[in-house]
């Protein structure tokens, strides 16, 4: 057996799962600081459910569960442009049904 | 030819910009809002909206009556008036800090303090006191500020509610703040404070009964059951934002003293009947 080409093989197999999660490590950074930017742009518009995401994906990259975190993380960013949207919409649209305008 | 209809168009939008702009009065808002309850609910009488969700459902009208007997609120403002008229370590107590030694006076709060150029509620008013006279603030949803306040309401029971919006674009700012933030959605429901309190009172919202805009604030601050105790104002505008998965503002921001200059200036007129029960 050619155990040098055995050595190699194996430190590659033992490094994949390393490099995956280091791909999912920087995914989910840009991902949650997107959101944590869009979530700060929603100003008196923030949604609860927004900060409950980015806290569940803080929790999870801190546990080293980055497929999580990113997951939540893109939830979170989702949301927050919701709210951003609806701060936008609002900025009118409440004059239309305010008593005495 | 060309140049006059120019000068027309020029003219005309001149004129009507500022008017779109002014929009209402505080006080034609008022009259509005009232009408538009009174109509309604026209057999409800106008100081019957101090009642909220009581002026508007009978059953809940009967167990609150029955409440009435022994308000779950009457030992917090036992506590509030003897903390109101204990000596800070200064010797000095919140009577020097108030108009009438703090005597029936909450009918005039929130004012909009001119030189400050900020809207000042009863409970900013009673921590900036403690902090004028070297003591720590208090904290702001319940408590020991709740039962202060609690007291310093009993004492202006009946007085109707006086709020002024001055003559002065800082007041009016404050003012338009609160009233944008009443009617504006927010939340990952979309529902804004009107939502509730102005288009759909008298309806259920899962087992919520909702009260109308006019007469809110008279009762605060109140006992809820489901608070199990006193809170502030401020409290349920977290609440509420809360309920809608709004995120909500910190109790005393600016946000929520202009929502509450607004709001209790369109009870303008009515009495003060806190503190007050609720479920």
């Amino acid at each position: 057996m050619n155990r040098p080409l055995l050595t190699i093989g194996i430190s590659l197999a033992l490094c994949l799962p390393l490099a995956a999660q280091a791909g999912s490590k920087e995914d989910f950074n840009d991902v949650y600081s997107k959101a944590q930017s869009t979530h700060q742009d929603a100003g008196t518009f923030q949604w609860t459910v927004t900060s409950d995401r980015l806290k569940a994906a803080k929790s999870a990259a801190d546990n080293g569960n980055f497929e999580k975190a990113a997951a939540m993380a893109n939830e979170a960013l989702r949301l927050a442009e919701e709210s951003v949207a609806q701060r936008k919409q609002q900025q009118e649209a409440w004059r239309n049904v305010a008593i005495g305008n | 030819m060309v140049k006059a209809k120019i000068i027309l168009v020029v003219l005309g939008a001149a004129l009507a910009v500022p008017q779109v702009l002014a929009g209402s009065t505080p006080e034609e808002d008022r009259k509005a809002m009232v009408e538009y309850f009174m109509q309604m609910f026209p057999d409800v009488p106008f100081e019957g909206f101090v009642n909220g969700q009581y002026a508007l459902n009978e059953d809940r009208r009967r167990q609150w009556e029955s409440m009435q007997d022994f308000p779950p609120y009457e030992f917090a403002v036992a506590d509030g008036q003897e903390m109101f008229e204990t000596p800070f370590a200064n010797g000095k107590t919140y009577a020097s800090c108030f108009e009438n030694d703090g005597i029936g006076i909450r009918q005039n709060y929130p004012y909009f303090d001119t030189e400050k150029n900020e809207v000042i509620t009863l409970e900013l008013a009673i921590n900036r006191c403690r902090e004028a006279n070297g003591e720590e603030p208090l904290k702001w949803k319940k408590g020991a500020i709740a039962s202060i306040s609690g007291y310093m309401a009993s004492t202006s029971q009946g007085k109707p509610i006086n709020i002024k919006v001055p003559d002065d674009p800082d007041a009016l700012a404050a003012y338009q703040d609160g009233k944008e933030f009443y009617y504006s959605r927010r939340g990952q429901l979309n529902f804004s404070c009107a939502s509730c309190h102005v288009q759909n009172p008298g309806k259920w919202i899962r087992g919520d009964f909702l009260s109308p805009t006019v007469g809110q604030p008279a009762n605060f601050p109140v006992h809820r059951s489901d608070w199990g105790e006193m809170g502030t104002l401020h409290r349920r505008f977290a609440g509420c934002n809360t309920n809608v998965r709004a995120e909500p503002l910190p109790a005393q921001s600016e946000g929520y003293r202009n929502l509450e200059y607004f709001l209790t200036y369109m009870s303008n007129g009515l009495p003060v009947v806190g503190p007050a029960t609720r479920p």
